[in-house]
C-alpha cells in the first residue's frame, strides 16, 4: 500500500530517538535521506526558553544539567556548552533537552484506507442530535471549526457518528482529544464496538496500544505532545476542563497535531469565557443542544443551607440534614454519589460511613468506578475526578461543601449532569450542601433553569 | 521559589521569622510530608531498621569478607512508594533538578556525622549508562555537599543492580579499578544502599590501598 515502510508508523508525529525505536544504521540512514528532520528540543530565545513538545516558557519548568563533571560524558557536541537545558514538565514521558532532539517525519506521508461501510451501528438520533450530527459533517466537509454546547447528557457520543462514519469514508485521521483518562478508557470500547472495522488507538498514560496509522485516535490531551500535523478532524471533548484554562500550552498542542486543513469540532456543556465570546461574535459558529436525548428536562438542583458545614466536615461529624438525605436514599434504595471538596473530606466521610471512596491518587480508581458501574456498590464518594465524561444511568447526586473553591460554576454543571441520564429513569435528585451560597452555585441553577426552558421551545417546534 | 519535586510555587506567610529569612526552599509541605525519614531504631552500621544492635546483613559481611572494608553507613530516607517513584524520575527519566530537593536533608547529615574537608567519592557510573542519561546520579549528590571529590575509581564491570538478585550481586566481581591512591579518609556517595555490596566493593578497594576510615553517605535505604 504504501512505498516507505516506516511511513506509518512515524507520519504525523514528533517524537524522541528513543520513542522511534530504530537501530542506528536504519535512523542515520532516514536522518540523511531527509525522511527524518531533527527539531531543537528547546528553543532557546532571549528572554525565555520554549519546549518543542510541550510548549512550556515558565523558567520553573526548565531544569540544567552540569556537564562539568568528574566522570566525563562520552559525547562530542557537549565538550562546548557548560550545561544542558531541559523541560521538567513534561518529563514524563522521556527527557527533551538541548541536545536530545526531537524528530519529526518529512518522507511520505501515509493515510489510513478509505472504509467503505465503516459502522454497523444502527440506532437513531433524535431531530436535535441530528440537526448537530449535520452540523458536524458540514464542518467537516469544509474543514472549518465548529462548537456542539450541549446540556450533560445529550448524548454527545452519538452525535458523533454520523460525522466519524464521512470522515472515514473519505480516509481522514482522526482524533478525539479529552482531558481525562478515565473517559478514553469508557469511550474507546464503546467506539471500537460501534465501528468494529476502523483501527482504533486509545492512549493514555501507561496505555498499551500503539498508534500505526489508525483511522481514529481516542487520547488524553498530554498524548497529543507526540504528534504534528497529523490529524484532519480534531474533536476536542469538554474544552472547559482543566488542563486546558490556564494553560496556554494544551491550545498549542491541539493547533500542532492538526493539518494545515483540517476540521475542528468543540464539544462542551460548559463554554469557557472565550469560547462564549467568540461563539456571539459568530466567529465560531455554535451549535446548542438544550435537550437531553430522552427528552426530559434536567434535573434541577436543589440547595440546602448547613450551618458550619465545613467545621462539621473538619471534625468528622455530619450535620442532619445530609444524614437525612443519605437515609432517604437508602430507602428507596436508589444508588448515589457524594461529591466532596478534598481528599482529605473524602478520606473522613468515608470512614464515618462506611461508603468506599475514590480520589485521583487513588491506586484501584478504575476497579472502583468499575465496580459502582456495576451496582456492586450502592454508594460512592468521590472528588472532582467524577465530575465529568463518566456515565451511571440512574443515580442520585449530592455536593458536599458546594461552596468550596473547587467547584465552580462548570464543576456543579457537569456534577448535576450525572443524575438522570437514562431513558428509564430521566429524574434524578440533585442537592447542594453549603453554608454560603456562591454566585457559582446560583448560576448553576440558573443555567439548568434556562437550558430548561430553551428546551421548552425546541420540543414545542418539533411536536 | 517553586518546589523542585511537583513544579507548584511555594508560598510562604510572611511573618516576622520568615521575613527575613533567605534560604531557598527547594521542597512544598506537602512533597515533604511524603518522603519518609529512617526512624530509630536501626543498625547501628548500615541503618537498616531493626531491632538489633548489627543487623543480619552486616553480621554477614563480616563473616563473607573476614573484615568489613566500611566503617559505617548513613542514609537518610526510607524507600516508601513515593520515593521509588522519584528515584525512578531521577535516574531513568533523568530529571536531574530532583536532587536539589534533598538538597536540604542531604547536607544536614553530612554536616551531623562527618567533619568537613574529607574527600567524597561518588560512585562512577558505566559509560554507557551516563551517555543515556547525562549525568551521574551520585555525582550529581555528592556535588550538593562543596566538598573536594576524589575523582580516582573507575567503573570497569557491566552492571544493572536493581535487577540482581542478593546472591547474584554478592558473587559478582569487583566492577570498580582505582586508578589513583586514596586519601586517608574517605566518604562513599551513592543514591541506594540496598544490600550494601556496591558501597563495599568500593570500599574493600579503598581500604586495600591504604585508606584508613571509609564510610558512606547515602541518601536512602531500602
Amino acid at each position: 500500500m504504501n512505498a516507505n515502510p516506516w511511513s506509518p508508523r512515524f507520519s504525523g508525529k514528533r517524537l524522541l530517538k528513543n520513542e522511534l525505536n530504530l537501530s542506528e544504521t536504519v535512523f542515520q540512514g532516514l536522518l540523511k535521506k531527509g525522511n527524518l528532520i531533527e527539531i531543537p528540543g528547546i528553543k532557546e530565545m532571549f528572554f525565555y526558553n520554549e519546549c518543542q513538545r510541550c510548549h512550556t516558557r515558565k523558567p520553573s519548568h526548565f531544569g540544567k544539567i552540569p556537564t562539568e563533571t568528574n566522570q566525563p560524558i562520552p559525547h562530542k557536541k557537549l565538550r562546548s556548552t557548560k550545561s544542558i537545558t531541559y523541560c521538567r514538565n513534561c518529563i514524563q514521558m522521556g527527557r527533551v533537552s538541548t541536545y536530545e532532539p526531537l524528530y519529526e517525519w518529512n518522507g511520505p506521508a501515509s493515510r489510513p484506507p478509505k472504509m467503505k461501510q465503516p459502522s454497523v451501528w444502527r440506532g437513531e438520533l433524535t431531530p436535535l442530535q441530528s440537526k448537530a450530527a449535520d452540523a458536524m459533517v458540514e464542518a467537516i466537509r469544509n474543514q472549518s471549526t465548529l462548537l456542539i454546547h450541549a446540556v450533560c447528557g445529550a448524548g454527545k457520543t452519538e452525535m458523533l457518528y454520523r460525522g466519524l462514519w464521512i470522515a472515514f469514508r473519505n480516509g481522514f485521521r482522526v482524533c478525539i482529544a479529552t482531558p481525562r483518562a478515565d473517559v478514553v478508557r469508557e469511550l474507546a470500547p464503546r467506539l471500537r464496538r460501534d465501528f468494529p472495522s476502523i483501527e482504533v488507538a486509545a492512549l493514555y498514560g501507561g496505555t498499551q496500544d500503539v498508534d500505526v496509522n489508525a483511522h481514529l485516535v481516542v487520547a488524553t490531551t498530554h498524548q497529543l505532545l507526540r504528534y504534528s500535523k497529523s490529524f484532519d478532524v480534531m474533536i476536542v471533548d469538554e474544552v472547559d476542563a482543566f488542563p486546558y484554562h490556564h494553560d496556554k500550552s494544551l491550545p498549542k498542542a491541539v493547533a500542532r497535531s492538526v493539518k494545515p486543513c483540517h476540521a475542528l469540532i468543540y464539544l462542551t456543556a460548559t463554554p469557557r469565557l472565550d469560547l462564549k465570546m467568540a461563539s456571539r461574535l459568530k466567529q465560531i459558529q455554535t451549535i446548542s443542544i438544550p435537550l437531553r436525548y430522552h427528552g426530559h428536562p434536567l434535573p434541577l438542583p436543589k440547595l440546602s443551607q448547613v450551618f458550619k458545614l465545613h467545621q462539621h466536615l473538619q471534625k468528622g461529624t455530619l450535620p442532619k440534614k445530609i444524614t437525612h438525605w443519605i437515609e432517604q436514599r437508602k430507602a428507596a434504595k436508589r444508588r448515589f454519589l457524594l461529591f466532596v471538596p478534598t481528599i482529605e473530606s473524602a478520606h473522613a466521610l468515608s470512614k464515618k460511613l462506611n461508603i468506599p471512596y475514590v480520589h485521583s491518587e487513588s491506586s484501584n480508581r478504575e476497579e472502583l468506578i468499575h465496580h459502582f458501574r456495576n451496582q456492586r456498590y450502592e454508594a460512592l464518594i468521590t472528588t472532582t475526578i467524577l465530575e465529568r465524561g463518566v456515565t451511571f444511568p440512574s443515580i442520585d447526586v449530592a455536593v458536599i461543601g458546594a461552596d468550596h473553591d473547587v467547584f465552580d460554576e462548570a464543576a456543579l454543571i457537569q456534577i448535576a449532569g450525572r443524575a438522570g441520564r437514562s431513558a428509564d429513569d430521566p429524574d434524578g435528585d440533585v442537592t447542594f450542601f453549603y453554608n454560603v451560597k456562591t454566585k457559582a452555585i446560583v448560576k448553576a441553577r440558573q443555567y439548568t433553569e434556562l437550558k430548561n426552558l430553551e428546551g421548552k421551545k425546541f420540543k414545542k417546534e418539533f411536536d | 521559589m517553586h518546589c523542585k519535586i511537583c513544579l507548584q510555587s511555594i508560598e510562604k506567610d510572611t511573618t516576622w521569622s520568615t521575613l527575613f529569612d533567605f534560604r531557598e526552599r527547594t521542597l512544598c509541605l506537602s512533597c515533604d510530608e511524603q518522603l519518609e525519614k529512617i526512624r530509630e531504631p536501626t543498625c547501628k552500621k548500615c541503618m537498616k531498621r531493626t531491632e538489633e544492635k548489627l543487623c543480619s546483613d552486616c553480621m554477614f559481611w563480616e563473616q563473607h569478607l573476614g573484615e568489613d572494608p566500611l566503617d559505617r553507613n548513613i542514609s537518610i530516607y526510607t524507600y516508601n512508594e513515593y520515593m521509588k517513584e522519584m528515584m525512578s524520575r531521577f535516574k531513568y527519566r533523568g530529571d536531574y533538578e530532583i536532587v536539589y530537593a534533598w538538597k536540604d536533608s542531604f547536607q544536614q547529615a553530612f554536616h551531623a556525622h562527618f567533619s568537613k574537608g574529607i574527600h567524597l567519592l561518588p560512585i562512577p557510573l558505566a559509560e554507557s549508562r551516563i551517555f543515556d542519561r547525562g549525568f551521574n546520579q551520585a555525582e550529581a549528590l555528592a556535588r550538593l555537599l562543596d566538598q573536594p571529590l576524589f575523582a580516582g575509581m573507575i567503573r570497569t564491570g557491566q552492571e544493572k543492580q536493581s535487577k540482581r538478585t542478593k546472591w547474584e550481586r554478592l558473587s559478582a566481581k569487583n566492577p570498580f579499578e582505582l586508578i589513583e591512591t586514596p586519601p586517608e579518609n574517605v566518604i562513599i556517595i551513592d543514591d541506594l544502599f540496598t544490600t550494601g555490596s556496591t558501597v563495599r566493593f568500593a570500599a574493600q578497594l579503598l581500604k586495600k590501598a591504604g585508606a584508613k576510615c571509609v564510610s558512606s553517605l547515602t541518601l536512602v535505604r531500602s
